[in-house]
């Protein structure tokens, strides 16, 4: 089952110009300085050398939002992954063995570790032969939760959370859109149910 | 707090505290009848209900092991999530969005309007909207229903119905509106008026919106004839050697089991839960199952046709704003079938939050990337509803017993078996398209098409039926073949309608309550 997308008017925002520059960025933090932005964590176990860049730029194209999240916020959850890891060996294991594939495929077609390939669209390609796999889905619900259950994430979204602790948000714009016409005013609406 | 002997065999024994169990042992006890209503989940009151979607899906939900199948999406998607439905003290009205709708007229009389429907099981109710209206209309009142029956006004409309009523103004729609729901827009009923806090549907944190959570089930407690026990989970439903049923046995929070006598049982656990004990309750006396002469017991599950539609503008909508449903297009509930389906639907603005949004815009393995992130990135412009129509009953549409695995319990899990039906993907293309129309005409770029939910409508698995070789209960829910055994909740549902079915649970429930009453009376039962 995938999602069916209606388009009916071409989008104003063009995602491939943002995407690659957050490629050029990441993938150049990942070559230099990941381990500085892990917390210098030995990458020995569990993953193999290398495989934290393979990691970074995964969960980066699963959730791609160059312009809502800074690379520390990938970082944050390329070290939960590993956490996580480290305290199972099967799931580290997997982890492991699914990264190497991932690189092992990109070789195969495009001749370059997965951090190497630099159209978007063709490193989700790759990644999209592994999207039933266990520890894909494991690194994907880990994001999921990092990303759009996360209170602090919200406001980049325009998502305000919870509001009964303010009195609700009958007071705070509930209906303070002007681009279509108000609704009926409670005359109105009295009205409406009389006799 | 009143409690009973399990020994007190003139107790009427009601499973389940929803609308149709939470309703009915309220009325039970306005008229002087004592109950002892068996919960299986915990005591739940406003101060659990938290405004975050994933706490309160699991706080709520009934997560005991259940198996989808069939060939929706879902058997793949939510394997073990086939309905979504609550585990606690008032049942699934804590979840309700508070839509109150009636059934149109046709709707009780499906198999006289669409004739034999090939791969369908259509059949009549045995009651009609001429009979059922003096009960919706009690229902309105009890719940609190905004509309000309209480007098209450419509809830003002929020950012996310203002855009789709004003795409069904541009369209020519008429019958768009902020109700009927059973949410108060001023104080009634010690009740406070709607503060436009979203979240409705993870339990109003004031209680503004109706359950029996915060109406029927203190009201029942408060007149000492009700004992509402929590955390008792139906096993089995027993009988004697006339057939009668003569008590229920439950499990407690540590497993221990106990055996509660009754005068009367009424089944009331949701259209899997009820039939499920049924079938559980099979004996040398009725080894299909109790009431299961029809065969027709776990049969005819419906759900609803359905599917959720969000519309990206070219503004900010900030949906969460507001009442979680906060308004109703009827214009497509009408029997045409020049539109190549049978039956009609709703469209009911529905708002996510942003966990969910991402959840189920593309639910299963498949649902990120470059096109999801975008889409996600447009939340806070969109406006959508969750689209609802007539599901037609099928026999293959069933709840059945596993072959070996059991639950917690030592109960056979439910399989819940759900294949759309052509006459739905008819429907939903035409749900699809009639939104897309809506939102296009306010400016609309993008439309996101999800699939269907986990179903919180379940309905039709014990249907009422004048025939009782073609259906389980008679027209007051009481079954064929056992006097005393009753059916409360919307397993009663003989056809699916295309309303969201709480309203009629309940105008079910009072008039059930007051035909056990007068059986009672009469010696009958």
């Amino acid at each position: 089952m995938t999602i069916r997308f209606h388009r009916l008017k071409t989008s104003k925002k063009d995602h491939l110009g943002v995407s690659r520059r957050m490629f050029l960025m990441t993938t150049a933090m990942a070559g230099v300085t990941t381990g500085t932005m892990l917390g210098n964590r030995a990458f020995a176990a569990p993953l193999d050398a290398g495989q934290d860049a393979t990691l970074l730029r995964m969960i980066q194209d699963i959730y791609p939002h160059p312009d809502l999240l800074e690379v520390s916020h990938y970082q944050a959850i390329a070290e939960a992954v590993i956490s996580n890891a480290e305290s199972d060996a099967a799931a580290a294991r997997d982890l492991r063995e699914g990264l190497a594939r991932i690189d092992a495929q990109a070789d195969s077609l495009f001749g370059t570790p997965y951090t190497g390939i630099e159209d978007p669209d063709a490193r989700e390609g790759v990644l999209r032969a592994f999207q039933h796999d266990g520890f894909f889905q494991g690194v994907r619900w880990t994001a999921y939760f990092a990303i759009y259950n996360n209170a602090d994430v919200w406001p980049l979204f325009g998502y305000g959370g919870s509001s009964v602790e303010y009195g609700g948000y009958i007071d705070r714009g509930f209906s303070d859109i002007t681009f279509v016409p108000e609704g009926p005013s409670l005359e109105e609406r009295m009205a409406q149910v009389q006799g | 707090m009143t409690t009973f002997e399990k020994t007190d065999d003139s107790v009427v024994v009601i499973i389940g505290s929803g609308a149709g169990g939470g309703t009915l042992a309220n009325e039970l006890a306005q008229k002087g009848i004592k109950s002892v209503v068996l919960e299986a989940g915990k005591r739940l009151d406003t101060s659990d209900m938290e405004n975050d979607e994933w706490t309160m899906f699991q706080k709520i939900s009934w997560l005991d092991k259940r198996h989808s199948a069939g060939g929706w999406h879902g058997a793949v998607n939510h394997p073990n999530l086939p309905a979504w439905i609550v585990k606690g003290y008032g049942g699934s009205t804590v979840h309700w969005a508070g839509v109150a709708l009636r059934f149109k007229e046709w709707e009780f009389k499906t198999r006289s309007t669409y004739g034999a429907v090939e791969g369908a099981n259509v059949e009549d109710w045995p009651v009609s909207l001429e009979e059922m209206t003096p009960w919706y209309e009690k229902a309105e009142l009890k719940m609190g229903v905004t509309g000309k029956t209480t007098g209450m006004p419509h809830l003002p409309w929020n950012n996310g119905f203002r855009v789709l009523a004003e795409g069904c103004r541009r369209t020519g729609r008429t019958d768009y509106n902020s109700g009927p729901m059973a949410i108060n827009s001023v104080e009634r009923d010690d009740r406070p008026a709607c503060q436009q806090i979203g979240f409705c549907m993870q339990g109003c944190a004031i209680g503004a919106k109706w359950s029996t959570m915060v109406s029927e089930l203190p009201r029942a407690e408060d007149t000492g004839l009700c004992e509402v026990r929590t955390d008792a989970m139906a096993l089995k439903i027993e009988h004697d050697e006339t057939g009668k049923v003569t008590g229920v046995l439950y499990a407690d929070s540590e497993g221990n089991q106990h055996l509660q006598k009754a005068r009367i049982v009424c089944v009331a656990g949701n259209s899997i839960e009820s039939p499920r004990l049924l079938l559980n309750s099979a004996s040398s006396m009725y080894p299909d199952g109790l009431a299961n002469s029809s065969g027709q017991v776990g049969k005819n599950y419906m759900c609803h046709t359905s599917t959720g539609i969000y519309a990206v503008m070219p503004e900010k909508v900030h949906m969460f704003r507001g009442t979680s449903v906060a308004g109703v297009v009827g214009d497509d509930v009408k029997h045409d079938p020049a539109r190549g389906f049978n039956g009609g639907y709703y469209l009911e603005f529905l708002s996510l939050g942003l966990p969910f949004m991402a959840a189920f815009l593309e639910p299963g393995n498949t649902g990120w990337g470059r096109s999801f992130s975008r889409a996600m990135e447009q939340y806070d412009r969109m406006s959508g509803v969750w689209a609802l129509g007539e599901d037609l009953a099928q026999e293959q549409n069933a709840i059945t017993l596993h072959g070996s695995e059991v639950d917690q319990h030592g109960l056979p899990v439910p399989i819940v078996a759900k294949t759309p039906h052509n006459n739905d993907h008819a429907m939903t293309a035409h749900m699809v398209e009639s939104t897309s129309q809506i939102y296009d005409s306010v400016g609309a770029t993008d439309i996101y098409e999800l699939p269907p939910y986990p179903a919180s409508h379940n309905m039709g698995t014990n249907r009422m039926h004048a025939d009782a070789g073609k259906g389980v209960v008679n027209g007051f829910g009481q079954s064929h073949d056992i006097d005393n055994l009753f059916v409360s909740d919307g397993s009663q549902f003989t056809s699916s309608g295309a309303c969201n079915p709480t309203l009629t649970i309940v105008a079910l429930a009072i008039r059930q309550a007051e035909y056990i009453a007068q059986e009672m009376t009469a010696r009958n039962i």
